[in-house]
């Protein structure tokens, strides 16, 4: 237990990895926003901003980096590899927890300060918006997560099997992806699908992403410990 | 110093040695310690360690508990005793072989033995003008 | 710190690592006593490096048992915890600073000794606050060598720790190993083949070459098992016939032969009587010699009259 609170503390070492490049992301993605919005005329309808994903593509890096840099070296720490996997995705658990009720927060001042008085959207997204409060953060909360996870268990893929490995992930997602568009086609579902995606509510689409997050974890891990630094 | 020829403990050994027959390890005077030994020669402690043990085992040094290794009463005649018992071996029955080869009789090797002397010092003092 | 005296603390049987085509280690079996220096030697390429890695969990053998203090090493961090192995090629977080990787050491390495990191440091005029990744090979090496030495681990490894280090940096290496295993007894594996470098500083030595343990044997008892007679062609052939010849070499009518074995006083008397000279083989020739093949017949009607070229 101590080695894996280690293991999170030694990923701490160098604050500017986890906790200030993060911070630079969100305050530099808000202040470009908010420029941007001040610059526009306003008078006209809500302006909707993509700024606030910035931080979570970060966590896509950050996880490639965790497993191709940290990795090797938490190997020369002596630290086993489930150790460093449950340190490692246990402190990015924290930090992307308490993200997500930032943004949460920060919604409920956007909506408070009508749109940070230009009428603006970058945290409160309407679709999410409306739940209750546990499903929002739950909701950033499991998106950051799996884009971490899919950093990390392509991380892993490359680091046990290298381009080959990656070559062979990719035209099997492919396969797969135009499989089941061949099929969504041929069967006539496309109606049907359509009308499952309107369907999906903030908590639903919440749980299809956990449960594809806890695929990746299971699958990184099983990687991780046959992985050689 | 330190040579391939033999194992190294037993070249340890023959330094300390030579300290205490020339004198510069006097009778009941400390010698250095196994890892001072390891440090300035450069090797693996454990094999100084065994070096000077050996000298313990022979009774040419002994162990103050806590203090150290000391340069044991009556050494320096014990090393003089072997090493002339090693120069006989060594030097003067090859030499007798030899001379008795060569028909050089026990006057004759004793006169060269006086001339060798003279020419010896010869040299050294023209080395040291 | 537990005991650090003679018992094993590592014990391998049949050990393969085959990679795709090559077999890196092949059936070794061997046990690693506490508390000594080890001289893990051998060519580029002979299996150093994916032994200790096999040794230490960080690689994985094909076939085989391997216990580190009575257990098997991997995904085991009470042993782990004991070891530590930086790698010749050891990476590093982008965004670390040497500093920064001292500081994750003693986060892991219980008995890590933060003055004695200082100290080496500064003795290697490493730049702490610099990116390890803009460092040079010679300071990328200290950073291991430092980690190694200040971690104090009961088994620590050393991988080749002198690269691009110039000759003062790798004699403060051996001259701190020395003086801190003095007063910090434990087990070092040290990797090298500089041989010359590091003889005089093993206890014990296990040459390894094409995956196969070759030699295992404590370093004393290897000193002067071996030399080399120099002389008239035929009357080297004479003296070595019917002894066990490492190598052969010859020019004009000179021939070198270096023989397996110790010279006895006898021995030594004949090769004088013969008009020989005889030379002790060091730790390196030696395993030179054996790592090689001998080289063609001397006749004893006259030596070889081609100059053969020395490794």
């Amino acid at each position: 237990m101590n080695r894996i609170v280690n293991v999170a503390r030694m990923q701490l070492i160098n604050k500017w990895t986890f906790l200030g490049i993060p911070a630079v992301i969100l305050a530099g993605a808000f202040l470009v926003t908010y420029l941007i919005w001040v610059l526009i005329p306003d008078g006209g309808p809500t302006v909707y901003s993509g700024a606030a994903q910035a931080v979570m593509w970060y966590f896509l890096a950050l996880g490639i980096q965790s497993l191709t840099l940290t990795f090797p070296f938490s190997q020369a720490m002596s630290v086993s590899r489930r150790t460093f996997y449950i340190g490692t995705v246990g402190l990015f658990a924290v930090v992307a927890l308490a993200i997500s009720v930032l943004y949460y927060i920060l919604g409920l001042i956007e909506v408070a300060t009508n749109g940070w008085g230009q009428n603006g959207q970058l945290y409160a997204l309407g679709w999410v918006a409306g739940s209750h409060a546990v499903v929002q953060i739950l909701f950033y909360f499991i998106a950051m997560l799996a884009l971490f996870m899919v950093g990390f268990w392509f991380a892993t893929i490359y680091k046990r099997w290298r381009a080959t490995g990656m070559l062979i992930v990719w035209i099997a997602i492919a396969l797969v992806l135009l499989g089941l568009v061949a099929l969504t086609t041929w069967q006539g579902w496309w109606p049907a699908v359509g009308a499952w995606f309107v369907a999906q509510t903030p908590l639903s689409v919440s749980g299809w992403v956990a449960l594809f997050c806890a695929a990746l974890a299971a699958g990184s891990y099983l990687t991780l410990r046959r992985a050689e630094p | 110093m330190i040579d391939e020829s033999r194992p190294i403990f037993m070249q340890i050994a023959e330094l300390i040695e030579n300290d205490i027959v020339d004198g510069a390890l006097a009778e009941e005077s400390q010698v250095p310690s196994t890892n001072e030994f390891a440090a300035f020669y450069r090797i693996n402690p454990a094999t100084a360690a065994k070096g000077v043990n050996r000298l313990v085992d022979e009774g040419i040094l002994y162990k103050k508990r806590g203090i150290g290794m000391f340069v044991a009463n009556g050494a320096r005649a014990l090393l003089v005793d072997r090493r002339r018992e090693e120069f006989f071996r060594q030097y003067v029955q090859p030499l007798a072989r030899e001379a008795r080869k060569l028909g050089i009789g026990k006057e004759q090797l004793a006169q060269m033995l006086s001339r060798s002397e003279t020419e010896t010092e010869t040299t050294e003092r023209s080395v040291a003008q | 710190m537990t005991d650090p005296g003679e018992s094993t603390i590592i014990e391998i049987r049949n050990v393969t690592k085959r990679y795709k085509d090559t077999t890196a280690l092949d059936d070794v079996s061997l046990k690693i006593d506490g508390g000594k220096i080890y001289g893990l030697l051998g060519r580029n390429g002979a299996g150093k490096t994916t032994l200790m890695s096999v040794l230490t969990a960080q690689g994985f053998q094909t076939s085989g048992e391997i216990r580190v203090f009575g257990e098997p090493p991997y995904e085991n961090d009470r042993v782990l915890s004991r070891i530590c192995f930086i790698r010749e090629s050891q990476k590093y977080p982008d965004d670390f600073n040497a500093e920064q990787a001292f500081a994750s050491a003693a986060l892991f390495f219980s008995n890590w000794d933060k003055a004695f990191a200082q100290r080496l440091a500064d003795d290697f005029q490493l730049p702490l606050k610099r990116r390890i990744k803009k460092l040079s090979r010679g300071q990328l090496s200290a950073v291991g060598v430092i980690i190694g030495l200040a971690s104090r681990a009961e088994l620590t490894f050393f991988d080749e720790p002198y690269l691009g280090l110039d000759a003062v940096a790798r004699q403060i290496f051996y001259d701190r190993l020395v003086e801190d295993y003095s007063e910090h007894q434990r087990t070092i594996i040290l990797s090298s083949h500089l041989i010359d470098e590091v003889a005089n500083l093993l206890e014990h030595v296990i040459v390894i070459d094409k995956g196969k343990i070759m030699i295992d044997d404590d370093a004393e008892a290897i000193r002067g098992s071996a030399f080399t007679v120099v002389g008239t062609g035929t009357r080297v052939a004479a003296f070595t016939a019917g002894r066990e010849i490492l190598h052969r070499e010859s020019l004009a009518s000179l021939a070198s032969v270096t023989v397996q074995g110790r010279l006895s006083e006898a021995g030594r008397a004949e090769a004088a009587e013969l008009g020989l000279e005889v030379a002790p083989v060091s730790l390196q020739q030696l395993i030179v010699r054996r790592t090689m093949d001998p080289g063609p017949e001397l006749s004893m009607n006259g030596a070889a009259t081609e100059l053969e070229v020395s490794p």
